[in-house]
This record gives C-alpha cells, sequence and structure tokens, in this order.
C-alpha cells in the first residue's frame, strides 16, 4: 500500500525522518517495496502490509497508531476536529437480508453540488497514485486512505425509494459497474447486492453500479459504510476479476467497528466541501456487534520462544506506548484487545508483537542440543549411491519437467499447455540427450552420457507410505542415455539390477557416508566459497554455433599450445570455448595436430562469411610460420 | 578398465548435498515425502484457512478427478476423521511446499510419542504461475523443523547461521525482520548479506499452536522452529545463474560447478 509521509505526519508530528523511517518499517513491521520522493517535496511508502495487519494497516491513520506505539511518540486523535453537522430526522430504510452483511451504515445528505475538491485532497490522493473525481467520491476514498473503511454514495435520485436492501443477486443478474472499461457483471446467487428493493444498486463491498453512482448532475446522496464478509466478497471479486481498492480491504477482513470513525470522518469532510449540505441522521444496523476480547499471557512465554531476556518494565512499557488497556497479575498479564486488532487471539501473537517491536535483531543466535538420534533416510542414501555410480561412469545429471502433454494424471487450470504429469523419465530425456548432442563441440565432449533420477506419477502406483496417508500415484525413476541406449527403471530395480554390473549397488560402507563427505565434494572436492576463486555461472548464447575442425603439420617437437595460443589471438572474442584438441599423430619428422574450434556470438547468428573470414586470418598466421595446413 | 572421464551433477543436487551435510552435522534427519500431496498435509494441518488465497487454483496444481478413483483410495490418516475414505480431485495437489514434509515428522514423532526431534527435506515443489526468470512451475525447497522443550527463535538464527556460513561463505550475516505464514507465530523473513547486499532467502519461525496440535503434539508441552526457502533461489544468488528456468532445461552447459 502506499502512504505519504506528509500524511502520516499530519498524525504524528514527532515521526522520524523519511530514511530512518524506513528502516523502522522494515525491521518492525513490514517490508518497504518501495521508496521515493515526489517532486513536491513528500515521500512515498509503498509498504507490503503483512496479511494478519490488513484488518488495521491498510491507512494512513492505522499506520500512525502502530508508529505512535513503536515508537512511543504522541499520535494527534482527528476525531476532536471534526465539525459537527445539524442533522434532521430520516426516513431512510436499510433491510439486511443478507448474513454475509455484518454491518451497514447509511445516511442521507441533500442539497450537495458535486463539483472539484479542494486542492489538499487532490494532492493527496495524487501523491498516493489515485486520481481525484469529484468531491462527494474523493471524500469516501480519502476516508478509505485515511481510516481503512472503504465508503460508497449512491445518487438517490437513481433510487426507487428511500431504502437500501442488502440481499444475494440473482442467478444470470447482470450489472453495470462504474469504471472506465464500462464492464457488466454477469452475478449468481452467492454474490451480494445492495438494491433499493426493485434493483440491484452495486455489488456489496466489491464496485458500485454504474446506473446509481454519482454523476455531475446529483444533488442528494446516499452514504454507505459497511461492512461484508470477507470470504464472499473475495469470492465475487476473484470470479468477476473486479480486484478493486474495497474489495482488498474487505476480503482481508476489517472490523465492523470501524464504522463509527468512517462515518464520522466522511461527515465531517463532506460539510467542509459543502458547507450548505443538508445531513439526516445516520441509520446503523449492527445485527451482531462484536464481542471485546481479552488475552492473557505470562512474561515467560515471550521468553520461552524467543529466547530472549525481556523484563516485565520493557512489556509494560510497550504495553502503555500502544495504550493498551491491560493489568498485571505477578508474571501474567491481561490486555483488552484493541477492536480493531482481530490478529491477536492467543499468548503466541504477544510473543510476536513484543518481539518485533523490540526487534529481533536483540536475539542472540545459539545453537541447540537436543537428545534426538535420526534415523537413516533409505531412499536418500539409494539415490545418493546410484547418483555417485552414475557420475563415476561419466554420466552428467540433467533434471527435465515433471508436466508433459499427456499422461495419466491431469492438473487443474494449468497456466502452461502441459497440464499431464510425467509417466517416464525416458520422454525428458531423450530430447535432452538430443539437444545436448548438437552441443557436443560446445560442450567440448565426443560422447553425450546423460542421467535424471525424478518422480513420475501414473494410475495404479501403490502409495510409498500408506500408513502416512500417501495418495500414491508417484514413483522415484532413475533412467540414463548414452551413444547404445535410453533406459529407465524404478530406484528400487535399478538398485537390485545384476543385468548392468557396473551399476551394481553396493551396500557395504554406506552409512553416514554423506556426513563424512558429500558426493558432490568427493567427485569435485570442497568449494572455497571464501577464496578468490568463488565460481561464478558462465551464461551461454542463445544464437547458434559454428564449429570448425583444422588440421595442421608442424615440425616435431613443436608443443599444440603454440597452435592454440594462435587460435586464441585469431580466433577474436567470437571463439566460444577453449579450442579442443582431438588428434595428433607423428609421422616422418612432423607433427599433426587436428582441433575442433567453436564460433558463437552473445548477439547474433553468425554467417559462415565471418568465420571463414577469421580463417581465413589463421591460415595466414600458420602458413606465415612455415606450417601447412592440413 | 579404461580412462572414463568423470560425470557431473546438476547444481541444485551439489547444494541438496550441502545442506544435507550441515544439517546432518547439526543433528537433523533426512526426510523425505510424496510430491502428489493431500490438502491436508500441504494446508490443512498448517493451519491454512479454508479460504486463503494461496488455495487458488492460481496458485495451486489440484489435480483432476480420475476416472477411477480408487487409485487413490487409502487411509486419511491425520484427517480430522480418520476414517477410510477415496481421495477425490477436491483434495489432492502438487505440494506447493515441502512444509508437508515437515509436519508428516512431526506426526511421526507424536506416533512414536517423542517430543524432540528435527528434520531436513529438499524437494520439488509447484506453483501454478506464470513463469519468467524468477519464477517457475517447478522448483526446489528447503525446509526444516525442530522441536524440543525450549527449541527457540534464538535457536533458529543459531542453526540458519551455520547453513548460510557453508552455502554462502563464512562472512555472511544474517537477520530476522517481521513476517506472517499460517503455520508460523512468530514468523520472521530471512534475510543474508552476500556480496555486500542484503537479500531475502526463506521465511520462518515458532511451529504455530495449532500445526503442532494437529500433528498430535501438545503445544503446553513442546515447542519448536519451522524454516523453508527455494534451494534454486540460493543457487542463483550463490553462483550468479540469472535465469531459474535453465534448472530444467536438461541443458548440460549448466553443469559448471
Amino acid at each position: 500500500m502506499k502512504v505519504s509521509y506528509k500524511w502520516l505526519k499530519s498524525y504524528i508530528p514527532d515521526i522520524p525522518e523519511p530514511h530512518r523511517l524506513a528502516d523502522i518499517f522494515t525491521y518492525h513491521l513490514c517490508e518497504v517495496e518501495n521508496f521515493e520522493k515526489l517532486p513536491g517535496g513528500d515521500f512515498i511508502f509503498d509498504l507490503g502490509i503483512l496479511p494478519n495487519r490488513t484488518h488495521d494497516l491498510l491507512s494512513h491513520q492505522g499506520i500512525s497508531i502502530e508508529l505512535s506505539g513503536l515508537l512511543g511518540i504522541p499520535f494527534k486523535d482527528p476525531k476532536p476536529m471534526y465539525k459537527a453537522q445539524v442533522s434532521k430526522e430520516t426516513n431512510l430504510k436499510i433491510d439486511i437480508q443478507s448474513d454475509k452483511c455484518r454491518r451497514y451504515m447509511g445516511r442521507i445528505i441533500r442539497n450537495i453540488k458535486i463539483g472539484p475538491s479542494p486542492e489538499w485532497v487532490v494532492n493527496y490522493l495524487e501523491s498516493i497514485g489515485q486520481r481525484s473525481i469529484n468531491n462527494v467520491v474523493d471524500a469516501t476514498n480519502i476516508v478509505m486512505y485515511d481510516c481503512g473503511q472503504p465508503c460508497h454514495a449512491f445518487d438517490l435520485k437513481k433510487l426507487s425509494g428511500e431504502k437500501i436492501v442488502i440481499t444475494k443477486a440473482k442467478n444470470g443478474e447482470k450489472l453495470p459497474v462504474v469504471g472506465r472499461d464500462s464492464i457488466v457483471a454477469k452475478l449468481i446467487d452467492t454474490d451480494v447486492v445492495i438494491s433499493d428493493g426493485v434493483k440491484s444498486l452495486a455489488l456489496a463491498g466489491v464496485k458500485g453500479g454504474a446506473d446509481s453512482g454519482i454523476s455531475d448532475t446529483t444533488t442528494e446522496i446516499v452514504l454507505e459504510v459497511a461492512n461484508f464478509d470477507p470470504a464472499a466478497v473475495r469470492k465475487t471479486a476473484r470470479r468477476l476479476e473486479l480486484l478493486s481498492d474495497s474489495a482488498k480491504r474487505f476480503e482481508n477482513d476489517l472490523s465492523p467497528t470501524l464504522g463509527d470513525l468512517a462515518m464520522l470522518e466522511l461527515s465531517a469532510l463532506l460539510l467542509e466541501f459543502l458547507p450548505d449540505a443538508q445531513f439526516e441522521d445516520i441509520v446503523d444496523m449492527y445485527p451482531h456487534k462484536q464481542i471485546e476480547k481479552k488475552l492473557s499471557f505470562k512474561t515467560e512465554i515471550i521468553n520461552k520462544k524467543l529466547g530472549s531476556n525481556i523484563k516485565n518494565g520493557e512489556i509494560e512499557t510497550i504495553l502503555k506506548n500502544y495504550s493498551y488497556d491491560f493489568s498485571r497479575m505477578s508474571d501474567m498479564w491481561e490486555i483488552k484487545v484493541p477492536s480493531l486488532r482481530l490478529d491477536l487471539n492467543i499468548p503466541e501473537d504477544m510473543v510476536e508483537e513484543i518481539g518485533r517491536i523490540v526487534g529481533y535483531d536483540k536475539i542472540k543466535p545459539s545453537i541447540p542440543k537436543i537428545d534426538f538420534i535420526p534415523k537413516e533416510n533409505e531412499t536418500y542414501i539409494k539415490i545418493s549411491h546410484i547418483k555417485r555410480n552414475l557420475v563415476s561412469l561419466g554420466y552428467r545429471e540433467v533434471m527435465t519437467y515433471a508436466f508433459a502433454d499427456k499422461g495419466d494424471i491431469e492438473v487443474l487450470a494449468s497456466a502452461s499447455d502441459k497440464k499431464f504429469l510425467r509417466t517416464n523419465l525416458s520422454d525428458g530425456i531423450k530430447k535432452s540427450y538430443e539437444f545436448n548432442k548438437l552441443n557436443m563441440p560446445l560442450l567440448g565432449l565426443s560422447e553425450i552420457k546423460i542421467f535424471e533420477i525424478g518422480t513420475i506419477f501414473a494410475k495404479n502406483r501403490p502409495a510409498r507410505h500408506a500408513s502416512q496417508g500417501d495418495a500414491g500415484g508417484e514413483e522415484i525413476h532413475v533412467a540414463y542415455a548414452d551413444k547404445k541406449e535410453i533406459k529407465e527403471m524404478t530406484l528400487d530395480k535399478f538398485t537390485s539390477s545384476k543385468t548392468k554390473s557396473e551399476f551394481e549397488f553396493s551396500r557395504s560402507g554406506r552409512a553416514d557416508s554423506f556426513k563424512k563427505q558429500s558426493i558432490s565434494e568427493e567427485i569435485r572436492g570442497p568449494e572455497n566459497l571464501n577464496s578468490d576463486e568463488v565460481k561464478i555461472f558462465k551464461p551461454w548464447s542463445l544464437y547458434p554455433f559454428i564449429a570448425r575442425d583444422i588440421a595442421v603439420w608442424v615440425p616435431e617437437g613443436i608443443n599444440s599450445d603454440k597452435l592454440k595460443s594462435i587460435y586464441h589471438e585469431f580466433g577474436t572474442d567470437l571463439l566460444a570455448n577453449e579450442p579442443k584438441l582431438f588428434d595428433q599423430f607423428t609421422k616422418g619428422g612432423k607433427t599433426s595436430y587436428a582441433f575442433h574450434l567453436v564460433f558463437q556470438s552473445f548477439d547474433r547468428t553468425l554467417t559462415d562469411n565471418e568465420v571463414n573470414a577469421i580463417m581465413a586470418n589463421i591460415s595466414e598466421k600458420i602458413e606465415s610460420l612455415g606450417w601447412q595446413i592440413r | 578398465m579404461e580412462d572414463i572421464p568423470k560425470g557431473s551433477l546438476h547444481p541444485l543436487t551439489l547444494l541438496q548435498e550441502e545442506t544435507y551435510s550441515v544439517f546432518s552435522k547439526l543433528g537433523f534427519e533426512i526426510a523425505m515425502g510424496p510430491e502428489l500431496e493431500t490438502e491436508w498435509y500441504n494446508f490443512d494441518a498448517l493451519n491454512v484457512s479454508k479460504d486463503h488465497p494461496a488455495r487458488d487454483m492460481q496458485d495451486t496444481f489440484w489435480i483432476k478427478s480420475p476416472a477411477e478413483k480408487e487409485v487413490f483410495s487409502g487411509p486419511r490418516v491425520g484427517s480430522p476423521d480418520r476414517e477410510k475414505t477415496s481421495f477425490s480431485a477436491s483434495n489432492l495437489v502438487l505440494r506447493t511446499h515441502t512444509t508437508s514434509v515437515s509436519i508428516r515428522m512431526l506426526e511421526r514423532l507424536a506416533k512414536e510419542g517423542k517430543d524432540t526431534g528435527a528434520f531436513i527435506s529438499v524437494g520439488k515443489v509447484f506453483r501454478n504461475e506464470a513463469t519468467d526468470i524468477t519464477h517457475e512451475m517447478q522448483f526446489y525447497q528447503v525446509d526444516g523443523v525442530m522441536i524440543g522443550k525450549d527449541i527457540n527463535l534464538a535457536n533458529l538464527k543459531g542453526i540458519l547461521i551455520e547453513f548460510y556460513k557453508k552455502v554462502l561463505g563464512e562472512d555472511v550475516e544474517i537477520e530476522f525482520r517481521p513476517s506472517f505464514f499460517p503455520f508460523t507465530e512468530p514468523s520472521v523473513e530471512v534475510h543474508a548479506k552476500f556480496n555486500g547486499r542484503w537479500l531475502e532467502m526463506m521465511g520462518g519461525g515458532m511451529i504455530h499452536p495449532n500445526v503442532l496440535r494437529n500433528a498430535g503434539l501438545d503445544p503446553g508441552k513442546v515447542q519448536g522452529f519451522a524454516f523453508g526457502g527455494g534451494l534454486d533461489r540460493i543457487a542463483m544468488i550463490r553462483w550468479n545463474i540469472p535465469d531459474v528456468r535453465i534448472f530444467y532445461q536438461g541443458d548440460l552447459r549448466l553443469n559448471q560447478f
């Protein structure tokens, strides 16, 4: 969520400077996804509010209250500054017919004149990436970004009467919704709509209807400050792909108690914008009131879980800074949970609160000693041994996709066209073999030998650990490919196979082998991550390569390195890898060296002509030395 | 015997080996589990709410109901009803994390009547998302748990420092930042400083009491930590590999290490 520094400062005058604030967010609250300075001097934080705090932190007031508690600095409560409205009796009727609506507050306001918003409103909205629409719509949006409660305004004259009904939609009903793309939403009966008793006006918590919205000629409005079931809002919003800021807040669950503040703020703003507006009384239908919660925890659990040594005094300071209503009986604390903090339910929630407020950097690392004798993992030992054997026989490991375009087991709604799980490794390894065979000159190999060990998915495969509730349907296979064959079998078959003697699985000395030395260390030696020779990935070109062989007669006694350095010098940076000597013999006082040269560019497809020119330069150099190209 | 040039291992195998090696030395048991997982172990047992967005088809690969339902029949151990039932498509997924292995291991401890243990698993996981240089439909995750009478967050820090020293180098620094996961409380995001930059590496925290309860353990008597994160990401950072997709192309040019 985008947050304006200036907006926050209006609530917490002692707010730290922006860069320090960014660190405070990062280490005590949530990720700062982006941080930028606006030309006007304001700073904008894009905060990744955590899912358990979306109840109370998707707003400037919410974040200000949190910062005030976190830093122990004053929060300037805006409520006393809101101008009171003179209010008349109302005929507005609100009828909640859906259990997905937990509270609905409505208010009629007449003698409205739609027009532009005051400049500060336009600036506030634009600073957080929103655009100003008109004074009434802007007021509802300001309230949402300020206190977190989505609000809506209907044009009263477009309603059939002074009545609001919250009910389920009819199957197949169509509702044009507001927005630039003039979308018509097709509804089903699990969607909740706001209606006037005759027709639907809006999709509850998701989007307003196009026909009941505010226009330039609107003179009378009904305000909506309501609370809807998170799951219902989410389902509707996802199905219709209407991911509004309102839906985002409702689907994360908002406290119905937030309505009071929002209605107060919205009314005050409208009075400020429209001093001649005539307000009617608020109608508040709130069938199931949110229950007040208490939460108890011990100082001991905080320290036992965090591995810390936080004192009662520190906890008391934190609770005071957050203005919690609390009491303590020796080591036991009891707090009255603020109504917006739907995330605080169990003692562990307070462990997290104290932990993040104090700062996790205060937690000193320690290695535990535990009384536990690990069992050996037979399957892993088998896999390890097979890998070791295959690698010692010159096979190179590959990994291919678990997805295929046909198979026994299908996944739903895949983002890819491969909707099935592979039934074998052979198809993947065959493709890999053919692909790598084409690249043999690049790889500097004269033969491709590859293997994969992985899971295949097929019907009628029994569960490996039925007692642990395995679904079955999968099996670990081993497959290898070389110039003779592609072969695949189950892990167990492979380890017991006598058909290929060199793969014979030795069961001796297997215990703990990986503890002493991993296979990788055995093969390549430990990689020293702290030396200057840290290995870095060498990327490859996506363009085709051109390979050339060159054999040269040189006088006996001349080292092949002489030729190699010529190839390096004249091969230009298009020489893709180390020239590879593949043949040499000596006859009549002369030695013949034959090399593979591979050329490739990182930014284009090479032409024969380019490579011919390089080879001509090489030839010229060789001939100038009096050597002969064969 | 002729002199055969040695073959090579996939970079992710190299990292898997190092991971198992360091955690084995710290007393962890190597664990494995199914890739085709039940909704119970992948979500329910881990305290992921019924309407959590992670369960959406846009994020998770759900398995289509097969014609022969008995293929998946088996005792549904661990589910609250504990009755023998056929698995329909609605409760099978390609696991989205190997935390499913961790909860299976906690359940095993509970059945053995033990209150202490530590498990590490590195395995393939799946996400239903469009691929790009940092997203792939399949990748590897390292996931671990440790429980005991007083295993705490400071222990998690100690253990993870050992791990990152091994896979990223001795001078690595790590820090915890606030985070949220349904299966841990408190939850932290683990960042490591590598080549002068702080990078997000994994998630972790203290196992949520509901998860311990779901495994059959008593949260009043045992507590512990859990952590998990992508192995591919560690490989990309360590070796400066620019694109996650090249791990699964079967291209031998990748085997450089």
